[in-house]
């Protein structure tokens, strides 16, 4: 098991995430993060990375999943500053405090249920 | 020119006997309508006077200097009482030329012609209807060309038989431009008739004229095959015949024969028409050497790869491509353009397996550039080699043989290292062959490692695609994976058939239900024209009808606001059929452009790229406008657990034989 540790201050707001990296599954501990997620969330919905990422951050054909969180900020940064992928969105359009809060929101996303609690999803 | 000598085009030829044939004429129109039904009788199918076809014959040898004959003569008795001669001549048609085509058409076997009604083919209309008792060509009344267009579509890629689609000559085919623009790039086979009135002096004033034109078919010229404009019933039949043969031969596409107004309405003439016999043209089959090399290429390489687009025809190429795939132990990509391929099968892979191939088999590729390189979509279009350097490519198909250029739906030129031009499911027995002819047994023995490494590749693929459906399962809007999830547990029982394209919902059909039949999945537009959804559907679940398929009908919102009378031929004509929308209240591809171009801009997306591409506000009730054309339908759902429930309710429906409708906001892709 792979455990990583990130720690994201975002200035003046205190904001601490830790992302534990097991198996793929990620679990997000915050503080005084609650605003965050809302304001996260706003700009997820306003720049409309949903459109490509899905309004739960679960991909598509068009964009990769994004949630629950499979990459440490400094990789999520990469994605959409400097890519291949998507459009890369500058600092100009979108400053690094907006984008921590969108990774903060992204975070904040649940692992769905598991497959064999999907009875849909038995094809068998 | 008298109407009743239009299918005699020599007496327009010579002018300076005008005079003396003006007056033989109209002699002859005293006792013409009765030989050409005598005419008729002997032309049409299943005509069984024989006594009445030798009479024609008869007549044939001296035109318009015979005496009336005993079967003309008892056509004379038959003038209604009250009647005189001449106001019967003036007033009745005996033997209308458009019964003659509607003899043509059934003799071509098409099943339907779809058509929205117009003047330009009243007389055709109406020897359908009552003639040739609407069988066999029975009318599907569309509420619009272009509706009527995508119904061919669709039913031509279920059933591999063409459709006629009546059309307007002018306005009609208008109409119907978008659609003809789709099954050309589709490669769909279907007989325009088009009407139209020719003769200037004999068309009525007003709208005759405004839906007249010299040249009707100019309109869509660029993106059919062929087309003619007879000035006979006799060309007619044989451009008839033609242009069926034209439309059928690969690499197929749309066809359009005029049918000018007076040829229908007026009498047949004494020249009787004859019908042709139908017959069936081999499809073009690669050249036998270089298949041999093909072959030779495929059984050497270390890591051939197989990738399939426009290529199966029906069932028969699905289990051709099997053949050869299994005799190469080769992955294949089907590109969906046709169901090619089963995805249940252990080589069914997905476009990755491209990267690795020493030798790719591009099989009727729509893009065999884009399968070997990719163009990044930057300021600098670069484009980047996706193939390994050394992969040769070997194509076999019929792009070649397309021979209009205007619209540039051919894609970027890819110099193959083989290209072999022919029919690919037509070809690919000899070339099975030849792979298994040539296969040394060294060669042989290692299949087995091969099959196991892609059954291991196959199962891992298949582990991942129902692991991220998970993802979203519980959101709102429905995602698109639970959406296809949702269908699935309504039909997995039934003998089903998806009539839509999944490509805009991250392909979960695809990814998800087992797809092993032809019949199952219709592949894309073609020319991805918008308003081909929901009548493309259409055809295709009348196809399914006759053989009791579940046809299912996954509908995107913007499609379906371009042409939504097709729900309305559904209902009018019992075609059963449920759709369900991908309902995502926007014109999704293009807010992903405007949001790459404002990126590439710095001027940023905050919220602007609804502007010009949603569809809300106010929210469009799909389901309402289901309901008002007579639609079963139910909607908006929103929460996804009322999705199941609400498709049990619409299946009810549909095993009634009526269609049905639920509407579902949905993420966007």
């Amino acid at each position: 098991m792979s455990v990583g540790l990130g720690t994201i201050r975002s200035a003046g707001r205190g904001v601490l995430v830790i992302s534990l990296w097991a198996l793929g599954a990620t679990v997000a501990v915050t503080q005084e993060s609650d605003d965050d997620v809302r304001e996260g969330r706003a700009l997820y919905d306003s720049h409309q990375c949903w459109q490509c990422h899905g309004y739960e951050g679960q991909g598509s054909v068009a964009g990769v999943r994004i949630a629950p969180t499979l990459y440490p900020y400094e990789a999520f940064a990469r994605l959409v500053r400097h890519t291949n992928l998507m459009p890369a969105y500058s600092p100009n359009v979108l400053s690094e405090e907006q984008l921590r809060l969108i990774y903060a929101f992204v975070q904040s996303i649940l692992e769905p249920p598991p497959l064999e609690d999907i009875p849909e999803l038995d094809f068998e | 020119m008298k109407r009743d000598d239009r299918s005699r085009p020599e007496d327009q030829s010579h002018p300076e006997n005008s005079a003396q044939e003006e007056t033989e004429s109209v002699n002859r129109r005293e006792f013409l309508s009765s030989a050409t039904v005598a005419g008729l009788a002997a032309a049409s199918v299943g005509a069984t006077d024989q006594a009445a076809a030798q009479q024609v014959a008869s007549n044939e040898s001296a035109p318009g200097a015979l005496p009336p004959t005993a079967v003309q003569e008892a056509m004379e008795a038959e003038i209604p009482a009250g009647y005189s001669a001449e106001e019967a001549r003036e007033y009745f048609v005996r033997n209308p030329g458009s019964d003659f085509m509607v003899d043509v058409i059934k003799r071509l076997g098409l099943d339907y012609i779809t058509t929205n009604p117009g003047s330009s083919f009243r007389g055709f209309h109406e020897s359908i209807v009552n003639y040739g008792g609407n069988q066999a060509p029975e009318l599907l009344t569309c509420v619009h060309e272009e509706q009527a267009v995508a119904m061919a579509h669709g039913y031509y890629k279920v059933t591999g038989r063409p459709l006629g689609v009546l059309c307007h000559g002018t306005v009609g085919l208008q109409h119907a431009s978008m659609a003809v623009y789709n099954a050309w790039c589709d490669r769909t086979p279907m007989i325009l008739l088009a009407g139209n009135h020719l003769d200037a002096t004999e068309r009525r004033a007003g709208v005759e004229w405004s839906h007249s034109a010299q040249d009707c078919v100019r309109v869509v010229r660029d993106y059919i095959k062929w087309d003619d404009t007879p000035f006979s019933l006799q060309h007619y039949a044989e451009s008839m015949a033609r242009a069926y043969r034209i439309a059928m031969t690969p690499p197929m596409g749309p066809v359009a024969v005029v049918i000018d107004g007076h040829l229908q309405e007026g009498e047949v003439g004494d020249h009787s028409p004859d019908l042709l016999p139908m017959t069936p043209v081999q499809p073009p089959v690669g050249d036998e050497a270089a298949i041999a090399e093909a072959a030779r290429w495929l059984v050497e390489a270390d890591s051939p790869v197989i990738v399939a687009d426009l290529m199966a025809h029906d069932q028969e190429g699905v289990e051709r491509l099997v053949a050869l795939a299994e005799a190469l132990q080769a992955p294949v990509v089907n590109q969906f353009g046709r169901m090619n391929f089963p995805n249940t099968h252990y080589l069914a892979q997905g476009a990755a397996a491209v990267a690795q191939a020493d030798v790719v088999l591009g099989l009727e590729l729509f893009d065999t550039w884009g399968v070997i390189n990719t163009l990044r979509d930057r300021v600098h279009r670069d484009a980047v080699r996706k193939a390994r350097p050394d992969a040769r490519v070997i194509s076999i198909g019929t792009n070649d043989l397309f021979t209009k250029s205007n619209y540039q739906n051919f894609q970027r030129y890819y110099p193959s290292d083989l290209a072999i031009a022919g029919d690919a499911q037509a070809t690919l027995p000899i070339l099975t062959d030849a792979v298994l002819s040539s296969m040394l047994r060294s060669r042989r023995a290692t299949n087995a490692e091969r099959e196991s490494r892609w059954r291991d590749a196959h199962a891992r693929a298949r582990e991942q695609a129902l692991d991220e459906a998970r993802y979203g399962w519980n959101a709102s809007p429905v995602s698109t994976s639970r959406l296809y999830a949702e269908l699935w547990n309504v039909v997995r029982d039934r003998d089903w058939a998806l009539v839509s394209d999944d490509n805009m919902q991250s392909r979960w059909a695809r990814r998800l239900w087992p797809i092993e039949r032809h019949h199952q999945y219709i592949g894309r537009s073609g020319g991805a024209g918008l308003g081909y959804g929901a009548p493309a559907a259409v055809g295709a679940a009348l196809a399914h009808r006759a053989e009791g398929r579940l046809a299912v009908n996954v509908q995107r919102d913007g499609d379906m606001m371009y042409t939504p009378g097709a729900f309305w031929t559904a209902a009018y004509h019992g075609i059963p059929l449920l759709t369900v929308t991908h309902n995502n209240q926007g014109y999704h591809q293009e807010f992903m452009h405007l949001q790459r171009m404002a990126a590439r801009r710095q001027r940023g997306i905050d919220g602007s790229s609804w502007v010009g591409n949603e569809l809300r506000n106010p929210d469009i009730d799909l389901a309402r406008i289901a309901s008002a054309m007579g639609v079963w339908a139910e909607g908006p759902i929103t929460d996804p657990d009322d999705l199941g429930p609400a498709l049990e309710r619409a299946v009810e429906v549909v095993d009634g034989g009526e269609p049905a409708f639920v509407d579902v906001r949905c993420q966007p892709r």
